[in-house]
């Protein structure tokens, strides 16, 4: 390495820059410098006190003025003081240390460094150290900003960057020649290095200490927030590594008993979920790369706990098999998730019971009417016979429409079971037209008895859907009994009711009613669906939010929206399912055909068999 | 030459065909001349309003329901008896029917004894109704 007296002097710059210099000396300029080292303290030592500090868990203030004070130790006529950087590597942070009075110090935080005119910007910026000419002229280029130089009796001599391993500036090492003792002119140059060095290192050493702590603080007060505990598993030994306070928490384990082992949480799992709880271990074991699994825990006080968990494949440092993953809690959504399920389940029965109310009087009323018929042509025939001479011509005639009128009450009879004796919520491929028409033969009596002009617009060619029939056919029952309602009150304009169907450019097939009813005020839209919501007197105000999530689980989407005019228009719209018809479930019609198929197939496999 | 005797007209008003159809046999056979209408405005409209001595009239119809042609009668000064029937199996029906003045209100299916039985309360109610008048 060079001599470090590089003097720069021009008309601007009172100060020098030195060439970069590389982190290790050369042992021949170490040497050199040591020459002029008044007290030998090896560079060894140095490490070995400061590395006793930050084991100490001292505070970097500490351990830094700690570093100063061994300069000064070291370097007979010359003092020291580190000026960390803030984050930005800006400006001059708060945590610095030094041999100096602690008010020359305290007046250096938050000094500006970024000034490439400056000593201090220009080692920073630079990356190499400066070497000041003339500290008066730097002083007054520094004014009010930094102030390096202002140290009662000290002379700054020389700044030299600390930088971290990656490059990055984390702060100035500052050496100041003491005016009491004029004779040292020359601070051996790789002496400065090396404690700047040893600097880099604690100040390094200290962030990243500091900053495992706070990701430590944090993963545990983020387990605590989510009520999850990370965990590795060793497979080898099944023992359970990770925030073994948050396990013990978790599985309700004494803290006495770590380490927690795969044995000791194994007791804790409920005994139904233990099998599949084995299983997954052994899958584990086998090596898959990830599980997930969710099981309940069996606790000592027989409370249940619902535990979610994840697990990733890794390697420890050993190269043995490890699991690293998280557990987490959640009883707490399992049981709002049921409460959820129950309360649907509930609503989605009383819709079924309020419509089936409506369905059964306009059931009994389709059947009622050939019944008459029946009763009516029966007794009339009986008395056309018990007449001298009987009437046989008559009665042969009102015999003749007693049938008629029975078959007419049995084709009622055969459209219900279409309607309601399918199998159960099952998913089948539909044609959303058949499956409308089906509900408006029934409903269209009920309609037309509330005054309800019925336009029936259905697309000519509509693709098939995969869904429920019958709660499908709620659905369009609830939207067209809602529209009849809605216009229940309305007697200056015809009650027209519009059922559509149609396919939109999202390849969804769309069913929309609109009705000239009293409409909704814009600002209820948000709560039309709501269940409980309701502006009829009669309703219960749930067959809507029950609508609603029949659509969603057939993938649709329900909306409402105001007309031009008056009255409103309910949609839905669910996507169009697969159109090979034999891919579907099939339904009741096609039934025989796929029985015939199976047979088939079973003398073909019998045959193949042979 | 016999004496015709004028047999009591009973008008059937129901939008419903089986019953226009099956009901004015049975009315026959019990010994009444019968007019069946398909809506109680084609019965407004006929020229049997005067004469028809019991109305055995559907509730529910398209249009003019029947209690609206019972008050729409009313209104004109024709007191005719009147037999509602319907298939609405709404059990409130009966008991509003009877107290907006109907003589009866058969539920269908009806037997043909209560059928006959609800001719005869509407004729005697007739009776009792012109004994009054004079």
């Amino acid at each position: 390495m060079k001599s470090p007296t590089v003097a720069l002097c021009s008309s601007d710059r009172h100060f020098g820059l030195l060439p970069p210099r590389r982190r290790e000396p050369s042992k021949s300029a170490a040497a050199e410098d040591r020459a002029a080292t008044s007290v030998g303290l090896g560079i060894a030592e140095i490490n070995a006190t400061v590395g006793g500090l930050i084991r100490q868990g001292r505070p970097l203030p500490v351990v830094l003025t700690a570093l100063c004070q061994l300069f000064e130790a070291t370097v007979k006529g010359f003092s020291s003081s580190v000026l960390l950087l803030d984050r930005i590597g800006t400006r001059v942070g708060n945590a610095a240390g030094s041999s100096l009075p602690d008010s020359y110090m305290k007046q250096l935080e938050g000094r500006r460094v970024s000034w490439i005119e400056t000593p201090s910007g220009a080692t920073i910026s630079a990356k190499t150290p400066v070497i000041v000419l003339d500290p008066v002229l730097d002083a007054l280029r520094e004014g009010q900003e930094a102030a390096p130089t202002a140290a009662p009796g000290l002379r700054l001599h020389e700044l030299s960057p600390i930088l971290s391993l990656t490059g990055e500036p984390l702060g100035i090492f500052a050496v100041y020649q003491r005016e009491s003792n004029p004779d040292v002119t020359r601070c051996p140059s790789a002496l400065i290095l090396q404690f700047t060095q040893v600097a880099s290192a604690a100040i390094e050493r200290m962030r990243s200490d500091e900053a495992l702590k706070r990701s430590a603080v944090l993963l545990e007060r983020t387990q605590q927030l989510s009520s999850t505990c990370c965990f590795s598993w060793r497979v080898e030994t099944d023992e359970i590594v990770g925030g073994s306070k948050e396990l013990c928490q978790l599985f309700e384990l004494d803290p006495a008993d770590v380490p927690v082992t795969l044995e000791l949480i194994g007791s804790r799992i409920h005994f139904e979920d233990l099998p599949s709880f084995n299983e997954m271990i052994e899958r584990a074991r086998g090596g898959v790369s990830d599980f997930e699994f969710e099981h309940r825990l069996r606790l000592p006080d027989n409370s249940v706990k619902y535990l979610r968990v994840v697990g990733h494949r890794t390697r420890d440092q050993e190269g043995q098999l490890e699991y690293i993953g998280a557990v987490q809690d959640v009883t707490h959504r399992r049981h709002t998730e049921e409460a959820l399920a129950k309360l649907r389940a509930e609503l989605a029965q009383a819709a079924r019971v309020t419509s089936l109310g409506v369905l059964t009087a306009a059931i009994a009323h389709e059947v009622s009417q050939p019944l008459a018929g029946i009763v009516t042509n029966a007794s009339t025939c009986r008395r056309m016979l018990a007449v001298d001479p009987p009437d046989v011509e008559g009665a042969r005639e009102t015999a003749r429409r007693t049938i008629r009128d029975a078959e007419r009450a049995s084709e009622v009879i055969k459209r219900l079971r279409a309607l309601f004796c399918r199998k159960g919520t099952s998913s089948e491929s539909l044609d959303l037209n058949e499956v409308t028409q089906e509900v408006l033969t029934l409903s269209l009596s009920e309609l037309e008895r509330n005054k309800v002009i019925v336009r029936i617009e259905l697309a000519r060619e509509l693709p098939r859907v995969q869904g429920d029939r019958v709660q499908l056919q709620q659905v369009i029952l609830n939207l067209l009994l809602n529209a009849s309602d809605a216009m229940s009150g309305v007697d200056d304009r015809p009650r027209q009711l519009v059922i559509r169907t149609e396919q939109d450019e999202q390849d969804r097939v769309r069913l929309s009613v609109r009705d000239t009813g009293v409409g909704f005020e814009p600002q209820a839209v948000d709560r039309l669906f709501d269940a409980f919501y309701t502006t009829k007197s009669s309703g219960m105000g749930i067959g809507l939010s029950v609508s609603r999530s029949i659509i969603e689980s057939h993938k649709g989407r329900l909306w409402a929206t105001p007309n031009d005019g008056p009255g409103a228009t309910f949609s839905f719209s669910i996507p169009c399912g697969p159109q090979d018809v034999t891919a579907g479930v099939p339904d009741a019609r096609s039934l025989s055909a796929i029985r015939t198929s199976a047979v088939t197939n079973a003398e073909k496999g019998h045959l193949r068999g042979l | 030459m016999t004496v015709m005797v004028k047999r009591p007209l009973v008008s059937v008003v129901d939008d419903d065909e089986s019953v226009r159809e099956s009901l004015p046999d049975l009315l026959r056979q019990l010994g009444y001349s019968v007019r069946a209408f398909s809506s109680a405005e084609e019965f407004l409209a006929s020229d049997c309003v005067r004469e028809t001595r019991c109305l055995i009239l559907d509730i529910a119809m398209p249009g003019m329901t029947g209690p609206a042609l019972q008050q729409e009668l009313r209104i004109r000064g024709q007191e005719i008896p009147i037999v509602f029937i319907t298939a609405q199996a709404d059990e409130t029906v009966r008991p509003r029917s009877l107290e907006q003045g109907a003589v009866e209100c058969l539920l269908k299916p009806f037997s043909d004894t209560a059928l006959l039985e609800a001719l005869n309360a509407a004729f005697r109610r007739a009776a009792r109704s012109n004994a009054r008048d004079i």
